[in-house]
């Protein structure tokens, strides 16, 4: 490892297996720490909207929540692990994604790259999702309306990834014409915004309207929370995932 | 540790192969997670609303739409 020197870490290629371990390993922690961002935010938010479910009388034909299958406390421990395993499926797909589009990334280390990937994997698959579809409490949304709010979550989501490939299509042609940082950042920021603009007005907004008697701070509270624990878990990708592997790629420390 | 400059031209990272496998594994990942997570029981008739169940706070914080 050490006639390596002068060369930077990361122009010796990593094998694909090291750092999906290590990115892998990365989604574990992430989704350990927005698990605990969960049980310490979300689940705040979440309780009042089940006081509101539970002080509707009329009980809700076909799909009941809470003491039947689960009690609150299984489903917090459910609540928990949700988000753990979601943070390593997540570092999973976004292992293979990073493996694919590595030599494209800015940065020069592997923890530069992998934090770049996570916040575009933040703003396209929770940010704008977020925007699109606010997150909503349980008692807020309406069962029949589910199918469609699930199409457009997906809609949005397919939408998001094909706009942050086709910008990286833009960057990666404006850099082979010599176009200069400041030149290829603007026009990526451009692209960006238009794309958001789009999929914000033409894909169909959520047909659901949030009844009477549901107070709008419990769903303010709770998007914002919710909106805190993707945040958690992709800030925990990108720092712990993209820690590791650099350690990995790094080599020992020379001084 | 010294720096030589210019040693980085703008592609300084090489390409690295992904293999089959993790595509692979992506894909089921993502299954699975839909599986526990949006599916109503459409897929595990029987499964589906049990594991809806435990996952359901983490379903709803992670922002995906339910009723």
């Amino acid at each position: 490892m050490t006639e390596v020197l002068d060369r930077p870490s990361t122009t010796q290629p990593p094998g694909f297996g090291t750092l999906f371990s290590r990115l892998v390993a990365g989604g574990l922690v992430a989704g350990a720490l927005a698990g605990v961002f969960s049980l310490l935010v979300t689940e705040r938010a979440i309780a009042p909207a089940l006081d509101l479910e539970e002080a509707r009388t009329a009980g809700e034909a076909g799909h009941d929540h809470g003491e039947e299958l689960f009690s609150r406390g299984e489903q917090l421990v459910g609540g928990f692990l949700g988000t753990v395993l979601a943070g390593v499926v997540l570092a999973v797909v976004f292992a293979a994604v990073y493996g694919a589009v590595r030599h494209r990334l800015p940065g020069r280390t592997d923890f530069a790259r992998v934090t770049v990937l996570a916040a575009v994997g933040f703003a396209v698959l929770a940010l704008l999702p977020a925007l699109k579809l606010p997150a909503s409490p349980p008692a807020v949304g309406d069962p029949d309306t589910v199918g469609t709010r699930t199409a457009i979550y997906g809609a949005t989501l397919l939408c998001g990834v094909v706009a942050a490939v086709l910008v990286g299509v833009l960057v990666q042609a404006l850099r082979a014409r010599g176009v200069g940082v400041p030149g290829t950042t603007v026009a990526a920021v451009v692209a960006s915004a238009v794309a958001l603009a789009l999929v914000l007005v033409l894909v169909p907004d959520n047909p659901d309207v949030i009844a009477a008697d549901v107070p709008a701070a419990v769903v303010w509270d709770f998007r914002l929370a919710s909106l805190g624990q993707l945040a958690v878990l992709w800030a925990g990708i990108g720092l712990a995932g993209g820690w590791f592997a650099d350690r990995a790629t790094r080599g020992p420390r020379v001084r | 540790m010294t720096s030589v400059p210019h040693a980085h031209p703008a592609t300084a990272a090489s390409r690295i192969a992904v293999p089959a496998w993790a595509w692979a594994l992506a894909l089921l990942g993502l299954f699975g997670l839909y599986l526990i997570a949006q599916d109503n029981g459409a897929v595990l008739a029987s499964m589906g609303g049990t594991a809806h169940e435990f996952f359901h706070d983490a379903r709803h914080s992670l922002g995906m739409p339910c009723h």
